[in-house]
C-alpha cells in the first residue's frame, strides 16, 4: 500500500440528492473536504480533493445522516506518494445514514489478451 | 503530519484518571472484546462499507466464440498470475496442486507443468490461478503467453481438467468442515490471538472455502501474510485435497486492526 499524497474526487448525483456537505474517513477518522466545488443536491456533480498524507487502510466516503443520496458515477484520482497518477471510476450506489461508501482502491492490474 | 492528523487528535486538558473495570473477554472469539465495539472519541461511528461496481473502460468482444479467449491478470507482488477464461473451467469443485508431482490426476495441470517457470496451479471456476518459481523475475508478457497458449490448446482438444479419481477423492462438505474447524480452534486462532485476531469458517462449497478474518485481521496490513502462510498452509496440512481458500472479510470495514487498538486505560 502506497502513501497517499491526496485524491480528487468527482461524484455525480442521481435521482435522490442530500444538501450537505460530504466528508471522507480515513483510518475512521472524518475529515472534510478541500477546494470543494458543486454539490451533492439531484442531478448535480460535487467535486472536491482530499489530502490524507497517510496510508489508507481505510479510506470512505460517508453517507448522508439524512435522507437517501443517489451516486450515479463516482471518479477518483489517486496522487501515491513517488508514483504516477491513477484513476478509477465507480458505479451506481445509493448511501443513507447507516452506510459509507469504499474509495480505496489500488492501482489497476494491467490486463492483457494471451 | 497531515492537517487532518492534528485535528481529529486535539489535545485535551488532564482529567483525573478513571477507575478502568477490566472488559470480559470471550475466548471463542480469540479474545477479541466483542461487546465492546464504539469508537475512541473523535472516531467515524462504525457503519457498514459499501462497494460501488468498478466500471471498466468498453473494449473488446462479448459473448463466447469458438476461440477461447483469455486473459491475463498479474497479481500483486508479481509472482502468480490470474487467467481470466470466457467459460468455465471446472465448476463446483476447485483443484490446487502445490507442485508437478501433485499434478498426476489433472491433465491440464500436467500440461501447464510441462512449462519449466510454473510453480504452482490452482485452477477456480472461470479462473486458473499460475505461480512462477521464486527464481524467475521480469515481467509475465512472455511466460503468460506460453501459459495462455498450453490452456487454449488443452482446452480446444477437449481434454480432460481433472480425473473422476481426483473428484472421488474429495472429502465430503462435512469432513472438510470438522477438519478445518478443529484446526482453526487448535492452531489458527490461538496463535493469532495475541494481535486480537480470529478466523471463521464462512463456508464450505465441494472443496472450496471460504473464511472470514475478524477483530485485528480485519484491516490489517498484514492479513494477507497471514492468509497466505498461516491459514493456507495449516490448512493444506490437514487437508491434502482441499482447493481454493477465499477470504470474504470486508477489510474496508475493519475498525479495530491491531495497529489501531489502544490499550483500555487510553479509550
Amino acid at each position: 500500500m502506497p502513501k497517499l499524497n491526496t485524491f480528487q474526487i468527482s461524484v455525480r448525483t442521481g435521482v435522490r440528492g442530500v444538501d450537505m456537505l460530504p466528508q471522507w474517513v480515513i483510518n475512521g477518522f472524518p475529515v472534510d473536504f478541500e477546494d470543494v466545488r458543486g454539490s451533492t443536491k439531484s442531478g448535480d456533480t460535487f467535486e472536491a480533493t482530499g489530502s490524507p498524507g497517510s496510508f489508507p487502510h481505510t479510506l470512505l466516503l460517508r453517507g448522508p445522516d439524512e435522507g437517501n443520496w443517489d451516486i450515479e458515477e463516482t471518479r477518483i484520482t489517486y496522487y501515491p506518494n513517488g508514483e504516477e497518477p491513477y484513476t478509477v471510476r465507480l458505479g451506481a450506489v445509493t448511501l443513507d445514514a447507516e452506510s459509507d461508501m469504499n474509495l480505496w482502491y489500488e492501482r489497476p492490474q494491467a490486463v492483457l489478451d494471451v | 503530519m497531515p492537517s487532518w492528523f492534528s485535528k481529529v487528535f486535539k489535545s485535551e486538558p488532564a482529567k483525573p484518571k478513571p477507575v478502568i473495570q477490566a472488559p470480559v473477554r470471550d475466548i471463542r472469539s480469540g479474545g477479541i472484546d466483542l461487546a465492546d465495539d464504539k469508537p475512541p472519541p473523535g472516531r467515524h461511528t462504525p457503519r457498514k462499507v459499501v462497494y460501488a461496481p468498478v466500471l471498466k473502460d468498453a473494449g473488446g468482444q462479448s459473448g463466447r466464440s469458438p476461440e477461447v479467449r483469455i486473459k491475463a491478470r498479474v497479481e500483486k507482488g508479481n509472482r502468480a498470475c490470474a487467467f481470466l477464461l470466457d467459460r468455465p473451467v471446472l465448476e463446483g469443485y476447485s483443484a490446487w496442486f502445490p507442485y508437478a508431482e501433485a499434478a498426476t490426476e489433472s491433465p491440464l495441470a500436467q500440461a501447464l507443468f510441462a512449462i519449466p517457470s510454473v510453480d504452482t496451479v490452482l485452477i477456480h471456476g472461470y479462473t486458473l490461478t499460475v505461480a512462477r518459481k521464486p527464481t524467475v523475475f521480469g515481467d509475465w508478457d512472455q511466460l503468460a503467453k506460453e501459459i495462455g497458449s498450453a490452456i487454449r490448446a488443452h482446452l480446444l482438444e477437449e481434454k480432460p481438467v481433472i480425473t473422476h479419481a481426483y473428484l472421488d477423492a474429495i472429502p465430503p462438505e462435512e469432513t472438510i468442515r470438522q477438519t478445518l474447524q478443529r484446526v482453526i480452534d487448535t492452531e489458527i486462532n490461538p496463535g493469532i490471538a495475541a494481535h486480537s485476531g480470529a478466523i471463521r469458517l464462512d463456508r464450505v462449497e465441494g472443496n472450496t472455502v471460504y473464511i472470514e478474518m475478524m477483530g485485528g485481521c480485519q484491516g490489517c496490513a498484514a492479513s494477507d501474510l497471514t492468509l497466505r502462510q498461516g491459514v493456507h498452509e495449516a490448512f493444506r496440512s490437514a487437508l491434502p485435497g482441499l482447493g481454493a481458500i477465499l477470504d470474504v472479510t470486508d477489510h474496508a470495514a475493519g475498525t479495530n486492526p491491531f495497529y489501531n487498538q489502544l490499550p483500555a486505560g487510553m479509550r
